[in-house]
């Protein structure tokens, strides 16, 4: 895998990963009374969370990987088509509804990102 | 709506005077989470940075393994990670309770705290075109606050 390929892999795991973790939050929910350690351990316990952990390490090192190779001011605003990405898998696999205010947003915080990015 | 949302929902309308409740007042319990979850991470990331920078200083070992033990073993590494581990808690508790569409470009703010910090403790110099993006994405995020909160559960 070449330097650009890790670096785009990271972002698409990374998302993947946030979206993962959304299933297993809403599959293990706080059940009404339960203590937050309870649910924290139960947490532990749930395939969702241990593949949440597991992408987001691997997209972690990809990602590390990646920027000792290319110049972290033009792979830092690229992060940002993970919110795109993630947008678009929360409406596909877990349903929730983007309006376009939230594209708006999401939008705005891309530019921003690439604003801070760039030198 | 979720049973939760519902809750929140009644107990702001019985917080509310009687007869103003249609000014349904919203609790920002789970956007001060994310606050938090972005603060400490930024934080984490922070202190590894300046163990790395003081180990750097002192001089790295050669070799890998060696190279991954004197990370590994810097305390201002080790204090980061932990740090970063509440954050990264926080985040987990905040996805519980919110669209994740809805709280991933929050996190953007990770980036503000991170470029601003860096600049306070480390000296780095903060651009025109930077500041103008650190404006930018916190005008993104109030919008988000703002407009895309519906029905977020």
């Amino acid at each position: 895998m070449n330097a650009m390929q890790m670096l785009w892999s990271s972002i698409f795991l990374g998302g993947i990963a946030q979206i993962l973790l959304k299933c297993g939050v809403r599959n293990a929910r706080v059940s009404s009374g339960e203590k937050l350690g309870h649910w924290a351990l139960r947490l532990l316990t749930s395939w969702w969370i241990w593949a949440w952990g597991l992408s987001f390490a691997v997209a972690t090192v990809l990602w590390l990987l990646a920027v000792s190779q290319i110049n972290i001011s033009y792979a830092f605003p690229l992060l940002s088509a993970g919110y795109v990405l993630v947008a678009i898998l929360s409406r596909i696999f877990l349903g929730e509804k983007v309006s376009w205010k939230r594209w708006a947003a999401i939008v705005l915080i891309c530019l921003g990102v690439v604003l801070i990015a760039n030198q | 709506m979720s049973e939760e949302l519902m809750t929140e929902t009644h107990a702001a309308l019985l917080a509310n005077v009687p007869g103003k409740a249609s000014a349904v007042r919203r609790t920002y319990f789970v956007e001060l989470v994310v606050l938090g979850s972005v603060l400490f991470a930024a934080t984490g990331h922070l202190l590894i940075k300046s163990g790395l920078n003081s180990l750097r200083a002192a001089g790295l070992p050669s070799g890998l393994v060696p190279r991954l033990m004197s990370y590994a073993f810097a305390p201002a590494v080790i204090c980061g990670l932990l740090i970063y581990g509440i954050g990264t808690a926080l985040w987990v508790f905040a996805v519980s309770k919110r669209d994740i569409s809805y709280l991933f470009p929050l996190s953007a703010l990770n980036y503000v705290v991170v470029a601003l910090g860096g600049s306070w403790l480390f000296g780095e110099q903060i651009p025109a075109t930077r500041w103008i993006g650190i404006l930018v994405v916190f005008g993104g995020v109030w919008l988000m606050q703002q407009w895309g909160f519906e029905e977020s559960q």
